[in-house]
């Protein structure tokens, strides 16, 4: 189609008289063409005149107030939405800053206890550490004291329970080049919470009694021992076994044996 | 009508209800009886007339000068409604019957003491209707048919017995001069 084809057609368009698909074809062709987009405009306007030729009639004098009261309601309802729409902002900006507020807290809170959590795995883990320590510590002990009941040179003597208690028993595993030795109690009774029991060691050499250790027995009635700087072989004559009061004494404060060997 | 006032539309889409007043003031009367004119019914023609000053409102901020003038912009809109609410109601037939009451409500609603505005619009209406008359006879009358009646094509022949293409040919010819005539009044 040429331009002016699109221009007769523009003309009937003007005057609300082209069909539908000629509407269209315009439109299509107007969007790239300036000269029919004026000459739409023109034929617009020049219809006008079939309107401008009529003679004017006022229309009633309500017509016009009523015109003029419906657009200022128009504006009063524009005021109302608008200040709606402000208060709508402010509900919402209040909302945002609560809603922002109770997640930062929230984050906080979440912060500070999982803080306290890593703390308390701090503490959980130095506690099973230190018991990792004492297990090895107590390892490498139970490996010395194996290996002190293993040695060709360790000689044993034996205890025997006493009127106080003639079941008991107990075993000295004795190292002389280390002057150390460990001692397994048997059958001892149950010493009460206020009283320890205390091995002594008679030496030759010495008229009292020296104390090798104190030790509590509990409801198994065993006990196990391990005495440091024992005196030589040559110059310890007998062990025996008293109740005395509780962490021990200097000196035996009775003979009432309850083991007794050597 | 625009030939006398400036543009108002700049200043009613700002918001201006002073200027929306004057607009009406200026321009109600050829809407009015435009309206009338297609309708036929004062009270239909009312209803019309505020809806195009609404729309007149609210659509300010589209108005633009470089494509056409203030009062083809609100006669484009009065006739667009005006044919729309003609089709809706279905009162063509009725317009048959109230054809004699037309000539009335014409008449009876000059308003010999309108302000000035209208006096001159008044005076433009008859000049334009001079240049009109110039149009054929069978020109003017298929450019009304269609404008007015919110007749189709095919409508406009059939009911004036003519070929759809003579039909076209005529409007064609007729929006030409009146595409002429126009400058006379801008």
């Amino acid at each position: 189609m040429t331009h002016e084809d699109f221009e007769a057609i523009a003309a009937l368009d003007a005057i609300g008289a082209a069909t539908r698909d000629e509407e269209r074809m315009l439109n299509g062709h107007l969007a790239s063409c300036e000269s029919c987009r004026r000459s739409r405009d023109e034929f617009a306007e020049a219809a006008t005149l079939l309107a401008r030729q009529l003679e004017p009639v006022a229309p009633p004098a309500e017509i016009r107030k009523r015109v003029v009261d419906s657009i200022e309601e128009d504006d009063e309802e524009e005021n109302i939405i608008r200040a709606e729409s402000r208060f709508s902002n402010r509900w919402w900006l209040a909302t945002a800053a609560t809603l922002f507020l109770a997640l930062w807290g929230w984050r906080e809170f979440g912060i500070r206890v999982a803080r306290e959590r890593v703390k308390s795995q701090d503490a959980q883990i130095a506690e099973l550490k230190s018991k990792l320590e004492s297990l090895r510590d107590h390892d490498d002990k139970l490996a010395s004291e194996m290996a002190a009941l293993a040695s060709p040179e360790t000689k044993t003597i034996a205890l025997a329970g006493q009127q106080a208690s003639p079941s008991a028993s107990a075993r000295v595993y004795l190292e002389p080049s280390r002057r150390r030795a460990i001692v397994f109690f048997r059958n001892l009774p149950t010493n009460a919470k206020d009283k320890s029991y205390q091995l002594w060691i008679i030496r030759a050499d010495q008229p009292k009694p020296q104390s090798a250790g104190v030790f509590d027995v509990a409801n198994s009635g065993n006990a196990t021992i391990v005495i440091e700087n024992l005196p030589v072989e040559t110059e310890m004559k007998a062990l025996a076994v008293t109740l005395e009061p509780k962490g021990g004494v200097e000196q035996p404060t009775n003979s009432n044996f309850f083991l007794m060997g050597g | 009508m625009e030939t006398v006032n400036e543009a108002l539309l700049p200043s009613v889409a700002r918001g201006d209800t002073a200027a929306f007043e004057a607009l009406y003031d200026r321009h109600s009367g050829t809407l009015y009886a435009l309206l009338l004119r297609i309708l036929a019914n004062p009270e239909d023609a009312q209803e019309v007339l505020q809806e195009t000053f609404v729309k007149a409102w609210t659509n300010a901020k589209m108005f633009d000068a470089a494509r056409g003038s203030e009062a083809a912009w609100l006669i484009s809109i009065a006739r667009s409604r005006g044919i729309d609410k003609l089709r809706s109601r279905k009162i063509r037939v009725d317009r048959e019957n109230d054809a004699g009451r037309e000539i009335s409500i014409h008449s009876s609603f000059v308003d010999s003491t309108t302000g000035a505005d209208r006096a001159i619009q008044s005076q433009e209406s008859s000049a334009v209707r001079s240049a009109l008359s110039e149009l054929p006879e069978a020109q003017r009358v298929a450019l009304e048919l269609a404008y007015f009646e919110g007749f189709s094509q095919s409508e406009i022949a059939e009911k004036l017995g003519e070929p759809l293409g003579t039909i076209k040919t005529r409007m064609q010819l007729g929006m030409k001069k009146l595409r002429e005539r126009l400058r006379d009044f801008q």
